[in-house]
């Protein structure tokens, strides 16, 4: 039986969860693997709400849905906890990564999601001197599911902004490399 | 050599390797894109073309009207309203018999405005006169674009390729990309025998009056009608070349004992396969059909595909309002017109971007096998059951910004 993973992303316009569902995508197809990444948008526009879905699979992927019950969800802002059924559908025991420095206490919580909070704003601030989310939660994603390798996604970091100079390339290395760690180490959470 | 690329970065890498000599393009969602990458190779000297930034739809495509009557291998594409703006020259191209490709990256057309995936657009220019085959996946999107300018050019008719918005355009997936040896073997160089050539002067679209316009329309649909050879003979030789087929006309699945056929167009087909998966491994004998080839209507094909079922339903995302489905009047009309008596019903679905899932699929499927001897007329697949009041009447909730 092929094995199917599905992730959903949720960022705002200007986070960059549409890049990250691309840049997963890619290290999975680095990786040996049939992967799918495309976009949901609503109005195109910087702060509205975005969402990205990707499915990796050992066998070719045919369908071209939207991702309905996701393994994982990637949360890039956590004020759409308030706004979006971002937890909608997640599988039980399923992941849900958030962008923040714990996980939220939520008075409806879903079956058995397991929470990742890494504070990727905050060190992406660190190393870019402006918060953009993605790529730490794609080294945290990595790391807590085994989905991808950190070398593939650092592959295609290298690849895929290799245009916008060697600093960004370095500094998104340092973020995905961080956010390995840190998923490794909170995945107890 | 596969890659993990967006669909309209894969086509742009097809149009360049067919070597077109004239682009002429203006931005659309969701095929901004292709031409936007089209725009860079040219700029960075990776595609020796002349990119023409029209000021509409209506320029870019007389740009490349122009531009095949004097010999020049062009490509455009576009989308919706910008398809729309451009119907008047697309009429011209086809009863001109110019070889011109283009892409529909197919979406909803307004009002209410709205920029997500059906395809209403091309569907509403199938009279244009054109050879329309409509995609299922990025990789078919490459191979068929590739097909295309051999198509056109053999048969002097303009070729549109139809893939869904977003569902393709902008997703990234695998696709193996032909190297320029391979394309170039497959795709000679454009000769096109009615060139425009200032050394001996002629008229290109001359007035045609009421004692000779009924035969230049006749001979049209005759050459429409012989494309279809040529269609089947570029899908054949692109598998001996490429070794990848996805069908001429159609592309069946599990058709040979299927009681009950689903016929559908474009990437939908991909859930549709997934469904007759589930269906037949509870033992129900379900099989699906997608219209590759829409203009011309693969008349024979199609009854000889669909004439052993029981029961035919036909999902598609357009409708000629006040008709019911477009495709499914056709199927009937076709089926009828064979003497193949089989209850054909219709259901119209994904309009404006409504994702048509599994589960919608699935309900397809068990809403024909239930019905009765009389088919389905035209079936909203996952309607509401209050329909909203006329746009103009729904209150504003907040600006409306973004693209057009």
């Amino acid at each position: 039986m092929p094995v199917m993973r599905q992730v959903r992303f949720h960022g705002r316009g200007g986070q960059g969860a549409v890049s990250a569902a691309a840049l997963l995508s890619m290290a999975a197809f680095e990786d040996g693997f049939e992967s799918q990444a495309f976009p949901k948008f609503g109005s195109e526009r910087r702060g509205a709400p975005v969402e990205a879905y990707v499915r990796i699979s050992d066998a070719p992927i045919r369908s071209h849905n939207q991702v309905y019950t996701p393994d994982a969800v990637v949360i890039l802002d956590a004020t759409l906890l308030r706004a979006e059924p971002v937890l909608q559908g997640l599988r039980e025991g399923g992941l849900a990564l958030i962008n923040a420095d714990a996980a939220p206490a939520l008075r409806t919580e879903p079956t058995g999601c397991r929470w990742l909070a890494v504070p990727a704003d905050r060190i992406s601030v660190a190393q870019l001197g402006r918060p953009f989310p993605n790529t730490a939660l794609l080294g945290a994603l990595a790391a807590a599911t085994g989905w991808v390798d950190l070398p593939a996604l650092e592959t295609v970091v290298r690849r895929q902004l290799g245009g916008k100079g060697e600093h960004v390339v370095s500094a998104n290395l340092a973020l995905l490399r961080q956010g390995f760690e840190l998923g490794q180490d909170r995945r107890a959470t | 050599m596969k890659r993990q690329i967006e669909g309209s970065q894969a086509v742009a890498e097809a149009v360049r390797l067919c070597r077109p000599q004239v682009i002429a393009a203006y931005p659309i969602t969701p095929q901004t894109h292709i031409v936007e990458r089209l725009a860079q190779m040219v700029a960075d000297g990776d595609l020796v073309a002349e990119y023409v930034s029209t000021e509409s739809e209506l320029a870019a495509a007389s740009v490349v009207l122009g531009a095949v009557a004097a010999g020049a291998r062009a490509y455009t594409a576009s989308a919706s309203q910008g398809l729309l703006l451009m119907t008047e020259v697309l009429f011209n191209i086809a009863g001109l018999r110019l070889p011109v490709v283009m892409t529909c990256a197919n979406r909803a057309v307004g009002a209410p405005i709205n920029i997500f995936n059906d395809q209403q657009d091309s569907l509403s220019l199938r009279d244009a006169g054109w050879i329309q085959l409509y995609v299922e996946s990025n990789q078919e999107a490459v191979d068929t674009l590739i097909q295309a300018y051999r198509i056109a050019e053999a048969c002097e008719l303009p070729v549109m390729v139809c893939m869904d918005g977003f569902y393709l355009t902008h997703t990234v997936e695998s696709v193996d990309l032909p190297d320029q040896a391979q394309v170039d073997a497959y795709l000679p160089p454009m000769h096109f025998a009615r060139t425009l050539d200032p050394a001996a002067p002629s008229t290109l679209g001359g007035g045609s009056e009421p004692d000779n316009y009924l035969e230049y329309r006749q001979a049209h649909h005759r050459a429409l009608e012989r494309a279809l050879v040529e269609i089947e003979t570029a899908a054949m030789s692109f598998a001996d070349l490429f070794g990848r087929a996805h069908g001429a006309l159609l592309d069946s699945y599990c058709t040979e004992d299927a009681e009950r056929i689903l016929v559908t167009v474009g990437s939908a087909m991909g859930a549709v396969r997934d469904v007759v998966d589930a269906l037949r491994a509870r033992g129900e004998r379900v099989g699906a059909l997608r219209l590759r080839c829409l203009r011309p209507f693969p008349t024979a094909a199609l009854v000889q595909a669909l004439q052993g079922a029981r029961r035919v339903a036909v999902l598609e995302k357009a409708i000629s309002v006040g008709l019911g489905g477009i495709i499914v009047t056709e199927v009937r009309a076709a089926l009828h017109h064979a003497g193949v008596r089989v209850p054909v019903d219709g259901f119209v679905g994904g309009l404006g971007g409504r994702d048509l899932t599994p589960d919608s699929i699935a309900a397809v499927f068990a809403a024909s096998a239930a019905a009765g001897a009389a088919p389905i007329d035209c079936c909203f697949v996952d309607a509401a059951e209050d329909p909203p009041s006329p746009p103009p009447a729904s209150p504003v909730k907040e600006p409306l910004h973004g693209p057009s």
